[in-house]
């Protein structure tokens, strides 16, 4: 049952008309071609899906494209244009947080989150911040140290 | 360029790309005309088929299967040997077996369909577990015995006369469990048409592993047709045979469809349907003197294999090298066997079958050390292999053994001794400490014999050089690490070294990456081929070098009979775990992790770090918490909800150190440590635990329900 | 394909529901995983969905004129974890719902009409006597949480039907000390292995004016006993280590857990031993641990 639905997609205004219960995670993949949401596992586990809709943190495997009508998603291609993104990348591939990188975008996503919230966070409350978010390459210690130096680097960022 | 260590870190070459999200993954790509595949599978785990009933299939959908393997082809996969089947013909060994694969452009009429396909099986009786396989349950379905592979390697005196001898005898016997690669990126691959010939897109390990398994299908030559590794987000060997499963049937389709492919698994598929590590069973048993010392060991490896064979022997192998871990035994019989079983065939996973045996060792020693009343450690460092120590396969250490200075250095920074003497069995803290190892590469001459590994660099007009070489990239940081090498030898800026992913008709066959053996091998051969360049850099503007790997003299390796050098070097590593459990739930907090690896010389201190950090969470997630139970064939824990690994909230920041051990078949003194890394904090913790709660724990995991079984009835 | 409703006020949702028989979906984050299909492709859903996002009236944390804390069916976990309105109890198994982006999902509503065994918020609401306010084109009623919530994924939610919102009333005499435990199958984003709640009245002299426990994941719906709870209600504290060991068999015969049965018994009774024997020793600390 195909819906007209519009979003504000990475700051621009956007619609579609398709099946408001297909996933938020294959309108942005298949029909805008933002392919830097990863599908990891399709049950809201693993976080490598994860974007911003209206400044929180989702899975977007689990959001039907519907639940997106008239809200505001920032995928990882826009947080990656903005400075904070930009400082958040550079601070990953500096501390070494960066393995087979499937994990990476949601990581981003999460971690621009967290800091939103806590601009100068602990070691633990980094740890909280990511722990919606599996790696099975980097065993999270320079994930960490990564979202410490971005939040060190980027001081007015967040 | 200043002169720095090569270990220095850099911005790894693929990191901006990746945390941008423009690196594209396999399932990212997107071909015009692309139609979807989705695999049809078997629902029984053991039994005939006797009829598929297939749904009116819409136009623009086929469903593929055995019969569409054309005449010239054969219905086989080509891993070591060709048992495996493309697609099940007849018979099925396992749930999750592939009868068929749906073609189509929707995923989601796939997906019906899938559901709308019914198969009338005559089912038998499957045998699941170690014991029900040894046991021939249902009837043997390998050979008269159910028995893949059996060998025994021997060292010292006749083990027999040994025990006869002996005072007192130790035996205990040990298990570990299924485990789960859980890369994040799922199994995916693609097959198309271009220029005539077959291509096919795979997020693997091992690109000319694929060709050469599937070329058979259509009766061609594995040059035939082009494979191209997409960036793989991760791997840790649950891509380095597996592909062969998706590629086959992609291929058969391909050719009779004519259009591109492109599969990608779901998660459920993934964690039911795709290869594990194997479950182990090992009996060591020990032949002590009056005075407590040991006069040898006889152990009884078995490997559940499952299915297939797949690699399994060469794991099998691998298990029994290592099943006595650091230590030197006088007299050793080690048999090992791969027990047939109708569950999903098991494939390679770091660690490769070293990790099953040397938890067992582990186990054994603290055990032992209970047995006879002494100190663990002090009885491990009492048999510590040394350099020139005889192994268990009558070969020798070659390398200066630093585990005692390793051991130091974590006994140091964790305050072993006093908390190993301050944390009394049973007041639920406990602190422990394992040694563990890793043979470099493949065993004995497989380099020189099998293998053959090639390394090609070319250097074009602008100054910049190329390395053609097969090794793939998992997140490894082995293309960062190669491009380091080039760079440094010639000179050259990184940024004007190319590494892309290895397309099979561009590049040379480095052999599989795997076995620990890319630094060590293949990082050699692109350092040599460097050093050859070199001098031509200068003067030449256009040109090829190509390097062939030379196994060095004097390592002397019997295959039949398993007798000699199984490795030239090793890579060695000791971990410290400490724990806190709970007395009221049994949950166990691990509050310090101290690891110590000698890797020869790091490439990349950063990369080496990472590494580290993964391969010991992975151990640790081993031990604690990865329960992947096969309940009638099939698998209980079949989603990331059930079969739970490691956040960032289960265990804390580890102290890691490394020690400086240069290899000189190296390049710049590396070793190889990707699978090293994995292999003893799983003991570390269960030591650590086992201490905490006063009770032996010989099997993992140990998650707190079993725990708080060990705490009321003691096994 | 099934058709889609976005009503935007409760009163179309409830139209909807009845002409349609629409399920009414709010967080999704049950729905979507229990009829995904694979990679890349939709869920199918074998009746209509109603996407109920837009309606403000199934949002809101308030308080009322009796002092009930009223929180819309709609609410977010992420929400009810943080708001100060809400119980204490209801907080923390909000807070340790899954990770954050489950949390800015998953709603109340959907927890209690999911119904899962394992479910996280149940277990506290049913400690604290909350009801569900159930809404249909018929009117409204209201009934406890426990009676709505019959067995595993199965409730007393009418064809009809919408959960409107939950209302927890206060405790008749405030708490003294509190007990949350929740065991997950790991550190963090984890599914409930077993939970228990307590809560416990203790007048001046030690007499116990209230006592309450509930366990999550130890039986096909939450497991709770007022039978149990009244042995001990007029003992004194200071007896906790005669009343404990026919306290905690009587306990026993609440939970039935069908799997890991003998961890979930053997933990919920250290449990329950911990927290009343911590009360006896009167801490200064509200929450025992």
């Amino acid at each position: 049952m195909e819906t007209k639905i519009s979003f504000v997609l990475n700051g621009k205004q956007v619609s579609l008309v398709t099946d408001p219960m297909r996933r938020l995670l294959d309108v942005l993949r298949d029909d805008f071609g933002l392919t830097g949401t990863k599908e990891g596992c399709g049950e809201g586990e693993c976080g490598a899906c994860s974007v911003l809709k209206d400044g929180l943190l989702v899975t977007s495997c689990l959001v039907p494209v519907g639940a997106a009508d008239g809200s505001d998603i920032l995928t990882i291609e826009g947080l990656s244009a903005t400075k904070r993104g930009k400082c958040l990348a550079d601070a990953f591939a500096d501390g070494g947080a960066v393995q087979c990188g499937f994990c990476i975008p949601g990581m981003m996503m999460a971690a621009d989150f967290l800091l939103m919230g806590n601009p100068h966070p602990s070691e633990e409350e980094i740890r909280i911040g990511i722990s919606g978010n599996l790696c099975r390459c980097t065993g999270y210690d320079l994930i960490v140290a990564s979202i410490k130096l971005a939040s060190e680097r980027g001081n007015g960022l967040w | 360029m200043k002169e720095k260590d090569i270990a220095d870190p850099i911005r790894r070459v693929d990191a901006i790309a990746k945390s941008t999200g423009k690196q594209k993954y396999l399932a990212d790509y997107h071909v015009d005309g692309m139609i979807y595949g989705r695999l049809v599978r078997s629902t029984i785990p053991r039994g005939k088929i006797k009829e598929i009933h297939l749904p009116v299939m819409p136009e623009g959908y086929w469903f593929v299967s055995a019969k569409d393997i054309p005449p010239e082809g054969k219905n086989e996969l080509w891993m070591i040997q060709k048992d495996w089947k493309c697609f099940a013909e007849g018979e099925v060994r396992y749930v999750g077996e592939t009868i068929g694969i749906l073609c189509g452009p929707s995923r989601d009429v796939l997906a019906d369909l899938l559901s709308e396909i019914k198969i009338d099986y005559e089912e038998e009786v499957p045998a699941i577990s170690i014991e029900e396989g040894l046991a021939c349950k249902g009837g043997a379905f390998v050979g008269k015995d159910n028995i893949f592979c059996d060998m025994t390697t021997h060292s010292g005196e006749d083990i027999d006369a040994v025990f006869q001898k002996a005072d007192r005898i130790f035996e205990e016997t040990y298990r570990t469990g299924f485990q789960e690669h859980v890369h994040l990126e799922p199994n995916g691959a693609m097959c198309m048409e271009e220029n005539g010939k077959f291509v096919i897109l795979a997020s693997a390990q091992c690109p000319f592993y694929i060709r050469k398994s599937i070329s058979g299908l259509l009766g061609l030559k594995p040059e035939d047709i082009i494979v191209r590794q997409t960036t793989t987000g991760g791997a840790f060997g649950g891509k380095e045979h597996f592909p062969d499963v998706l590629c086959g049937p992609l291929l058969v389709a391909c050719n009779k469809i004519h259009k591109p492919i492109q599969m990608e698994f779901d998660r459920s598929e993934d964690t039911c349907f795709s290869v594990k590590r194997h479950p182990s069973r090992t009996i060591i048993k020990t032949a002590l003197d009056k005075k407590g010392n040991i006069l040898g060991m006889d152990i009884d490896v078995v490997y559940n294999v499952g299915g297939y064979l797949s690699c399994s022997f060469v794991v099998l192998q691998r298990g029994v090298f290592h099943a006595t871990g650091c230590y030197a035994i006088p007299s050793t019989r080690i048999r090992g066997r791969g027990v047939a079983t109708n569950t999903f065939p098991s494939d390679a996973f770091r660690g490769f079958g070293a990790p099953q045996t040397l938890f067992a060792i582990e186990r054994h020693m603290c055990h032992l050390a209970t047995f006879l009343g002494v100190d663990a450690l002090a009885l491990k460092e009492k048999y510590l292999l040394k350099k020139d120590s005889q192994t268990n396969t009558m070969g020798k250490i070659f390398e200066d053994v630093k585990l005692p200075e390793m051991i130091k250095k974590l006994t140091d920074a964790s305050d072993y001794y006093r908390k190993v003497k301050e944390y009394r069995p049973g007041c639920m803290k406990g602190i422990g400490l394992s040694l563990y190892n890793h043979g470099g590469a493949f065993t004995g001459n497989g380099e020189q014999v099998l293998i053959k590994a090639h390394c090609k660099l070319h250097k074009s007009k602008d100054g910049s050089v190329e390395i053609l070489i097969g090794s793939t990239e998992m997140g490894q940081g082995f293309q960062t690490e190669c491009r380091k090498i080039v760079s440094k030898i010639l000179g050259i800026p990184i940024g004007k070294t190319i590494y892309e992913n290895p397309d099979t008709s561009k590049v040379v066959d480095s052999g599989p990456t795997a076995a620990s053996r890319s630094t060590m091998i293949v990082g050699k051969l692109v350092e040599e081929a460097a050093r050859e360049m070199l001098p031509r850099y200068a003067r030449e503007e256009d040109f090829t070098v190509e390097t062939v790997y030379k196994h060095p003299e004097g390592f002397p390796w019997d295959q039949e009979h398993f007798v000699g050098d199984a490795y030239i070097a090793y890579g060695w590593g000791a971990a410290v775990v400490e724990v806190e459990v709970d007395p009221i739930t049994y949950e166990v907090k691990t509050t310090g992790i101290w690891v110590c690896h000698d890797v020869g010389h790091p490439l990349d201190e950063l990369v080496v770090h990472g590494q580290v950090n993964g391969g010991v969470i992975q151990s640790l997630g081993y031990a604690s918490m990865e329960k992947m139970e096969n309940k009638k064939g099939f698998f209980k824990q079949d989603s990331l909800s059930d079969y739970v690994i490691p956040t960032s909230m289960d265990f804390p920041k580890m102290e890691s150190y490394l020690v400086e051990n240069p290899y000189p078949f190296g390049p710049f003194g590396a070793k190889g440590m990707g699978e090293l890394v994995f292999n003893g904090a799983d003991a570390a913790y269960a030591e650590a635990v086992s201490k905490a709660i006063d009770r032996p724990i010989t099997e993992i995991p140990v998650p707190p329900e079993t725990i708080e079984e060990l705490m009321e009835h003691g096994n | 394909m099934v058709s889609t409703y976005m009503p935007k006020t409760l009163a179309e949702a409830l139209q909807i529901r009845h002409d349609a028989g629409a399920r009414p979906f709010a967080g999704g984050t049950d729905l979507m995983v229990a009829y995904k299909r694979g990679e890349g492709t939709e869920p199918v859903f074998p009746w209509p969905i109603m996407l109920l996002e837009k309606v403000d009236e199934l949002k809101g944390i308030a308080k009322d004129e009796k002092g009930n804390v009223v929180i819309g069916a709609l609410e977010i976990s992420a929400h009810i974890a943080t708001d100060p309105l809400v119980p204490w109890h209801v907080r923390q198994a909000a807070s340790r719902m899954g990770a954050i982006s489950l949390r800015n999902q998953a709603t109340i509503g959907g927890n209690i009409g999911n119904a899962s065994p394992k479910g996280d918020l149940p277990a506290t609401l049913i400690l604290l006597d909350a009801s569900v306010v159930l809404a249909s084109v018929r009117g409204e009623r209201t009934m406890k949480v426990d009676d709505f919530i019959q067995g595993a994924k199965k409730t007393q939610l009418a064809d009809d039907e919408i959960i409107k919102a939950v209302v927890i009333p206060p405790p008749p005499k405030l708490f003294t000390y509190l007990w949350y435990r929740k065991i997950g199958t790991r550190r963090a984003n984890a599914i409930s292995k077993l939970s228990l709640s307590a809560a416990i009245t203790l007048a001046k002299d030690g007499t116990i004016e209230d006592f309450r426990a509930s366990s999550g994941a130890a039986g096909p719906k939450v497991e709770r006993s007022r039978v149990v709870e009244e042995t001990i209600i007029g003992r004194n504290i200071k007896d906790v280590k005669d009343f404990l060991p026919s306290f905690l068999d009587a306990y026993d015969k609440v939970i039935s857990p069908h799997a890991m049965p003998e961890y979930r018994r053997h933990v919920t009774r250290n449990m329950l031993e911990r927290f009343l024997s911590e009360c006896a020793k009167r801490p200064t600390c509200t929450i025992i641990e």
